[in-house]
């Protein structure tokens, strides 16, 4: 059953100025536990597609839906509360709250779901050493490595229980080691525990991971294959 | 909330240094303020304090055609009764019966315009502390015959010392003019240049033997074991006695109100024109922490933080900030204000201008809680306004924010 489905959705940024088509009728749907990368060069289109999936953004035209609710005619305030529930966010620069430790930001997205307070410790301890992090839980994001940031990331992006996961180039500022190192944590997530992935990036180490890989030209679908 | 509130407090400490500045910019601004307003309160309290203690008192008794007239046959009628229901009721601590003319003081070298009050030693110095402000000689002293006390000023002006005489001339209460010589016995300094320079004093019964026949009185000053029974008294006395006016001190000089009530705004004036400036340093501090963190307040507004929320986290760091410093400056200002409480604050320097408007030259500054509470409300109010600004410029921001590249 597909989770995100889009229906020729276009994106024109400036369209009475100077024009910039960063997406044309691009129709596409994902399955629940895929694990999927957008690719393509800059000005593509695939950053704009996760922000119209992630609700980020709105597009000029067309639809997206995600498990059968339409968002695209959504408030702000809807979207928001719908972001919270469904969709959980990876950022290139992991975008974590300074002042709080791994722990606190984990449990952050738990506290805004209005979950108990002891649920939402045993989530966050039980997802920080699922991404290898149970000594460094009290750590701040400045005594945290680039790659122990966006590992305390993606336990944020899993704690509040979404639907899929986005990753905007999730690799981009990491080295090999820890670039690999997250893939792994999220590649065994994606298999043991079904949670779905939408990468965009342009990073062949994701991509080589990835078991489907959609490629976009010109804010089009170029190619959509399946890898072994 | 309460995590909101962690998050608006750990904020504030990311830069040390800035909020550092900002803080200190509060406390010694609201210490100079709250000092500010303490002396100036004190310097109030203590001219209106002084002039009740010295000669208003917390009421006084008049025949009401003596207080537009002020002649001499304008005495208080019946004032046996009067002084016999003062002496029996339980509020009244004193009072202090007091002849009254307006006359001219001939020396030999000058004629002045005087007010001279005949008074009862005794009853006066139960009543009021005028008798402090003897600086030589004696309080009308009773060995001497149609003795007078001046203050030092007037005695300046006409070149005198004691035991020299001089003449008062004055009407009596058939309206006549009549003069006689008094002796010099004694000198005050008040506060005011400008009260030493008008005012007299005589013993009661060598004024009022040239008045009248009989005795009689112009004005019963009265004091009352606590000053808040004023208007119950005043009320009491003008339905016992009909014929009578009695009025309060505020009632007899509106200016000492006034002073009082100048305090009050003096305090809102200072502390909005300290707070106005130290708004420019909360609105710079707000505004360059939300500048630095347009992409982390975009990542909140993305993973699901209302934007509510952010509005309340950036309102609670204005006040948070604003609530450390005011603290620091409420705790310095009440350290200071005890200790020149105590000690006073010393305008020696400005002693003889400070005396011909009547102030005394060494100040206690005073504050009350509620001034602190109004203090605090003014900084609050301010801090919050000048956090609107950059709370509204926070919800605008677009959760795209958090995935930009710079």
């Amino acid at each position: 059953m597909a989770i995100v489905k889009t229906e020729k959705l276009s994106k024109i940024y400036n369209p009475d100025t100077v024009p910039v088509h960063a997406l044309r009728d691009v129709t596409i749907s994902f399955e629940e536990g895929e694990f999927t990368s957008v690719v393509g060069p800059s000005g593509s289109g695939k950053t704009t597609l996760l922000n119209m999936i992630g609700g980020l953004d709105k597009p000029t035209s067309g639809s997206v839906e995600i498990d059968g609710t339409t968002i695209t005619g959504m408030s702000d305030r809807e979207l928001i509360d719908f972001r919270l529930k469904h969709i959980g966010f990876v950022f290139q620069h992991y975008n974590l709250i300074p002042v709080f430790t791994a722990l606190e930001n984990v449990s952050f997205i738990m506290l805004l779901q209005k979950r108990e307070k002891s649920e939402m410790e045993n989530r966050a301890k039980s997802l920080l050493e699922q991404v290898g992090l149970s000594d460094r839980m009290d750590a701040r994001p400045k005594q945290l490595s680039g790659g122990q940031q966006q590992r305390v990331a993606v336990a944020r992006a899993l704690a509040s229980e979404p639907r899929f996961i986005l990753a905007d180039e999730p690799t981009a500022n990491l080295d090999s080691t820890s670039a690999m190192n997250l893939l792994d944590i999220m590649e065994k997530m994606n298999r043991e525990q079904n949670v779905t992935f939408i990468f965009s990036t342009h990073d062949q180490r994701v991509i080589d991971r990835a078991r489907r890989v959609v490629y976009m030209v010109d804010g089009k679908i170029d190619r959509d294959e399946v890898q072994k | 909330m309460k995590t909101l509130l962690i998050i608006a407090w750990r904020n504030i400490w990311r830069h040390p240094g800035r909020s550092g500045v900002l803080i200190a910019a509060i406390i010694v601004g609201l210490w100079a303020g709250v000092v500010t307003v303490g002396t100036m309160n004190g310097m109030l309290q203590q001219r209106v304090s002084y002039l009740i203690d010295s000669e208003v008192t917390h009421l006084q008794i008049h025949n009401p055609e003596f207080l537009t007239e002020r002649l001499a046959a304008d005495y208080i009628p019946d004032h046996d009764e009067i002084t016999g229901w003062l002496s029996q009721d339980e509020r009244v601590r004193s009072f202090s019966p007091r002849v009254m003319a307006d006359g001219m003081l001939q020396s030999p070298v000058k004629t002045s315009g005087v007010r001279i009050r005949g008074i009862d030693v005794e009853q006066e110095s139960a009543t009021t502390t005028f008798h402090e402000n003897m600086i030589e000689g004696e309080y009308l002293d009773a060995g001497v015959r149609n003795s007078v006390v001046m203050g030092k000023s007037l005695m300046d002006e006409h070149g005198l010392r004691i035991g020299n005489r001089i003449v008062l001339t004055f009407e009596d209460a058939q309206g006549e003019l009549t003069s006689s010589a008094f002796n010099i016995t004694g000198i005050f300094r008040s506060a005011s240049t400008e009260y030493d320079d008008r005012n007299l004093l005589v013993r009661k019964s060598d004024l009022y033997g040239l008045i009248a026949e009989t005795p009689v009185f112009h004005e019963i000053a009265v004091m009352l074991h606590n000053e808040d029974d004023a208007t119950a008294v005043v009320d009491d006395l003008n339905e016992a006695f009909p014929e009578i006016t009695a009025r309060t001190w505020r009632q007899i000089s509106p200016e000492l109100s006034t002073l009082i009530g100048l305090g009050g705004y003096m305090l809102y004036i200072v502390t909005l024109i300290i707070m106005a400036a130290l708004a420019f340093g909360i609105l710079n501090t707000m505004l360059m922490a939300l500048f630095e963190r347009m992409r982390e307040i975009g990542m909140l507004i993305s993973i699901g933080m209302s934007r509510k929320g952010v509005f309340i986290m950036i309102m609670m760091e204005s006040v948070l900030l604003t609530l450390t410093g005011t603290a620091g400056g409420f705790l310095l200002a009440w350290l200071s204000i005890g200790w020149l409480g105590r000690n006073g604050v010393n305008f020696e320097a400005f002693a003889d201008g400070i005396a011909e408007l009547g102030w005394d030259h060494i100040v206690y500054p005073v504050i009350s809680t509620q001034e602190y509470v109004a203090i605090l409300l003014v900084v609050m109010f301010v801090t919050l306004l000048a956090s609107l600004y950059p709370a509204f410029k926070a919800i605008r921001i677009n959760p795209l924010e958090a995935a930009k590249d710079t």
